[in-house]
């Protein structure tokens, strides 16, 4: 801190800004999840304190929401997050480093099908993807709400750009040794590429964590229920509960605040730090 | 709730089995029941019925009320048969039933007939036969804030029919108590949505906007769609009504104490009756000088999926829920909204009227008054979703301040196009 | 290794992701493309859903709507995610904090981040109650068809710019730091690395970064659902929410299914040529 320039605290000072402005939504629906229901919309114009600040705080909204099946259907989310993350890592390295590395008739055809994969709109092929998974009895399963986000052809897409902007020497040096495919993949591209996983993770996760329609065709019961769709009940025909809604949403955006926090010093190793890249 | 039963049932059937008792608990079923509502709405009538029929095990699920269309599209357009029985918002039962969604209820006519009325019954027929039986309805009336009339010294309106204000009296009043400190004057709750605007264009003798013998000609360009259109678009110019409110954070318009006239149902009670400091009267739903008194209705009805994996059970819930009096009045305990069934309404209505000593029986003779004469249905049309649609946006468009007579023009050349499509 | 048993490999390594995206995504797609030659009650294949949708104003108007806010919301986006990127990029005290915060967005429900703006830009709501601190009158924001679009830009780019960043952070994190002290020694001044260094070095993320965020604003829909519904006079009728209004509400199958057809044909053309505009000598 000590150390920093004025150019540098002028750039910090960019950076706060733009930090504070992107928060303040949140903030005003943290602090309303606090507020009576007829207070949330009191005090919108003119600004005063307590357009920021509740003056009255109630928890009322709070006992509601998790005496709701929230803890269940935040589990879910976590979990189908997980899963998806944990699954499709393994599906779209594996792709991305073929489309990457392995010179074969088709690939282009390949990877022009992983990029039309993602241009669908998935709302728009909700149904007939419902009748496929039905098909298969995968309704109210973990199976059916994860399943859609392993073949993630963004993420292949990420992982290729990625690969390819590995130096071609690495993989020359590794066949000299006699390693196959599998081991060039294994024990070369992987340990080079924790921060692209990474991000390849954060799309999966985002995927799932955002994902809504879907998961109210597939899996509406209870027992397999995801959180964005249990916030969503809170409002009925005849009335809104905008005060466990936004409860709802601060502890969803809360769980991957935690979970970026926790993954914060991966963001910043580096492959250039190790000289690996090209 | 219904998890702990399953449990609960399953220990039964081990037990009985274990002792060799009789098959019939071999052959607890599970029916599937979607709707909008939240768990504790149904719960009652699901226990209700559970009490009656022990071998039945009712599962409720609830999806969000904007993908309830999604959901039947994807589930029972699927043909899927884990969804035995299901709410449907009634004006959509045509639609729904041309497109084979609904099992058809004919032969339970003659017992709706007898508990329900006829609007209630019309709503949920298509080619003569029903597709549904009737469960809730709707019917709205205006709130009042006493504290803004106050100031701005204007007489409380009277409850009583003959009482009945008309949208101009009702507008001038606005204007009054806005020129005192209102910050709103008068707004119609949905305030963009055909539901609310219906009886405007009804009530000043325009129709409904659809006509011919299947309801899919358009009619929203006649002198009195224009003329209702044109005061419709004239609370927004004068700042009576606001702009760019979303309709479910209008009540809180009320309850915050800045609007002097409001058009609303009977589930406001409970977040009105729950503010602090908010002093209130109600009365009848204005209408225009020379034209009748109109006010919305209808709601939810309960229907068989023609996919259903238990049919027959799914009918026995459906009547229990509809036309069992005692069932229909446990379907309204957690809601604030009136059964059609007319036993079970006479119950309903004396709690509303026991809300509040004053409130409550003005409340009481204006919503049976109201559903008795007043009340008219949303046209009865295969198009009729479509045609929602299309009208609302035309009216968003109206209150943010496009030219009535070029939108509705636009509005009708889209719904002719549109409409072709589905005949 | 022979060429055959390369493609062996490859279909190893390829063969769960393919699978995967043909069950899940093609097939279903499939089935859209046959509904879309279907005219209502005809059997046999034909074009009329797509005359009809290019004959019906409203499509064609949301058609240009969303080329339009495309052409904006694009690289207003990938400038700003850019330029944070950068920024961040210096390694200053706190900034992993900053990067958090303006990530977040992104996880939170859609439905609920469009409540939120709805009341941001409520005439009496937040947005103006500030603008008014700086003596600026009150704005109509979403109900005035000039100004609706511009309020759905800014709210989808609250959601998307801390998301794109992320990938751009990384991106820089993997220039070498020898290529910089290269230049530098040369005399070359932050322009000049910024143009010689940065931008080539970065241009496969940017390229993944261009792409995923074109295509994810074609296909926007819960803010628009949420916000205006496509008004006011069709101002914000983006595509996607054609489409729902099609398949959802007027219950026209065979139209929504053209509609998302010819939507998917337009981004596959865009991104066609951001990669041919992205590729440095054919190399990608």
């Amino acid at each position: 801190m000590r150390n920093m320039s004025a150019r540098g605290a002028l750039q910090l000072a960019v950076i706060a800004a733009f930090g504070l402005l992107f928060v303040l939504p949140l903030w005003w629906v943290s602090i309303s999840a606090f507020r009576p229901e007829d207070d949330i919309f009191r005090y919108l114009n003119p600004l005063s304190l307590w357009t920021f600040f509740p003056n009255r705080v109630t928890f009322e909204h709070i006992v509601t929401l998790w005496t709701s099946p929230f803890a269940r259907a935040i589990f879910n989310s976590l979990f189908v997050a997980i899963a998806t993350v944990a699954g499709g890592l393994v599906v779209c390295t594996l792709a991305a480093f073929a489309l990457a590395v392995i010179e074969f008739p088709g690939r282009s055809l390949v990877f022009t099908i992983m990029i039309v994969s993602f241009l669908i709109p998935f709302d728009a092929i909700a149904v007939p993807l419902y009748n496929v998974m039905r098909g298969f009895g995968l309704q109210n399963s973990y199976l059916g709400l994860i399943l859609p986000g392993i073949g993630n052809g963004l993420t292949v897409f990420l992982l290729r750009q990625f690969f390819l902007g590995l130096p071609s020497d690495l993989r020359e040096a590794g066949m000299i040794d006699g390693m196959g495919y599998f081991q060039i993949f294994w024990r070369i591209y992987l340990p080079l590429s924790v921060p692209a996983l990474i991000s390849a993770g954060l799309i999966m996760f985002i995927f799932q964590w955002q994902a809504y329609l879907w998961p109210l065709l597939i899996a509406p019961a209870t027992e397999y229920k995801v959180a964005a769709v249990a916030i969503a009940q809170f409002s009925s025909a005849y009335d809104v509960n905008f005060g466990v809604i936004f409860a709802g949403a601060m502890f969803v955006s809360l769980i991957p605040m935690v979970i970026l926090v926790a993954f914060q010093q991966y963001f910043t190793t580096s492959v250039a730090a190790t000289g690996g890249k090209e | 709730m219904s998890f702990a039963i399953k449990k609960l049932s399953l220990v039964a059937l081990a037990g009985m089995l274990a002792y060799g008792a009789s098959p019939v608990f071999a052959q607890t079923i599970t029916l599937n029941f979607l709707t909008a509502e939240k768990d504790e709405t149904v719960a009652p009538v699901i226990e209700g019925f559970e009490k009656l029929h022990p071998d039945i095990d009712v599962v409720h699920t609830t999806v969000p009320f904007d993908s309830m269309n999604a959901t039947i599209e994807a589930r029972v357009g699927g043909q899927d048969p884990s969804i035995d029985v299901f709410l449907v918002d009634s004006p959509r039962v045509p639609a729904m039933a041309s497109r084979g969604y609904l099992a058809n209820l004919n032969d339970e006519r003659e017992k709706a007939d007898a508990v329900s009325n006829d609007v209630a019954m019309g709503i949920i027929s298509y080619k003569g036969d029903i597709f549904a039986l009737p469960a809730w309805t709707s019917t709205q009336m205006m709130f009042y804030n006493k504290d803004l009339l106050d100031k701005a010294g204007i007489a409380y309106p009277g409850f009583k029919a003959e009482d009945r204000l008309t949208y101009d009296q009702v507008v001038d009043e606005a204007k009054k108590a806005q020129a005192a400190g209102a910050k709103y004057g008068f707004i119609p709750e949905q305030i963009d949505r055909y539901y609310q605007l219906q009886p405007l264009f009804e009530s000043i003798g325009g129709g409904p906007g659809l006509t011919g013998e299947d309801m899919l000609t358009p009619d929203v360009t006649n002198p009195k769609w224009i003329e209702a259109a044109t005061f419709y678009s004239s609370l927004f110019e004068s700042g009576v009504s606001p702009r760019g409110v979303p309709v479910d954070q209008m009540s809180s318009t009320f309850t915050s104490g800045d609007t002097a006239f409001y058009i609303g149902g009977p589930w406001n009670f409970a977040a009105f009756n729950a503010t602090e400091g908010l002093h209130y009267g109600v009365a009848p739903v204005p209408y225009f000088a020379g034209g009748k008194p109109v006010v919305p209705t209808d709601s939810w009805a309960i229907a068989v999926s023609p996919y259903a994996a238990h049919p027959a059970e799914a009918k026995m819930f459906a009547e229990y829920f509809s036309l069992d009096p005692e069932g229909a009045l446990l379907s309204v305990k957690n809601n604030p909204i009136p059964p059609v069934n007319e036993i079970a309404y006479k119950t309903y209505i004396e709690t509303i009227a026991g809300l509040d000593p004053e409130i409550g029986p003005a409340a009481k003779e204006i919503m049976t008054y109201e559903l008795a004469n007043n009340s008219v249905s949303r046209p009865r049309s295969i198009g009729y979703v479509a045609f929602e649609e299309i009208m609302n946006r035309a009216f968003s468009d109206i209150r943010n301040g496009s030219a009535v007579q070029a939108t509705l023009d636009q509005a009708q050349q889209q719904l002719t196009s549109t409409l072709a499509r589905i005949q | 290794m022979t060429r055959n048993k390369k493609l062996l490999w490859a279909l190893l390594f390829l063969a769960p992701a393919i699978i995967s995206v043909i069950i899940l995504r093609l097939w279903p797609a499939l089935m859209a493309l046959h509904e879309s030659l279907l005219a209502p009650r005809a059997s046999t294949y034909s074009f009329e859903n797509y005359t009809y949708i290019f004959s019906d104003p409203v499509f064609r108007g949301s058609l240009w709507t969303t080329l339009f806010y495309s052409v904006i919301v694009n690289p207003l986006q990938i400038a700003v995610a850019l330029g944070l990127a950068l920024l961040m990029n210096n390694k200053l005290p706190t900034t992993g904090f900053w990067r958090t915060l303006i990530l977040l967005p992104v996880a939170i429900p859609q439905s609920v981040s469009a409540v939120v703006w709805s009341v941001g830009f409520r005439p009496d709501g937040l947005i103006n109650a500030l603008l008014g601190m700086f003596g600026i009158g009150e704005q109509r924001f979403l109900t005035s068809p000039e100004q609706a679009l511009a309020c759905i830009i800014i709210m989808v780019s609250w959601v998307g710019v801390g998301y794109w960043m992320t990938f751009l952070i990384a991106g820089l994190q993997d220039i070498p730091k020898s290529l910089y002290e290269a230049v530098t020694i040369d005399g070359a001044n932050s322009w000049q690395r910024f143009r010689y260094v940065t931008l080539p070095q970065l241009r496969r993320p940017l390229t993944f970064v261009l792409v995923a965020d074109t295509v994810a604003n074609f296909l926007v829909f819960a803010p628009v659902q949420i916000l205006t519904k496509g008004g006011p006079q069709g101002s914000t009728n983006l595509i996607m929410n054609e489409v729902y209004t099609r398949a959802f509400l007027s219950g026209d199958k065979g139209s929504a299914a053209a509609a998302t057809v010819v939507l998917v044909l337009m981004v596959l053309i865009i991104v066609l040529l951001q990669f041919r505009l992205m590729s440095d000598k054919g190399a990608d």
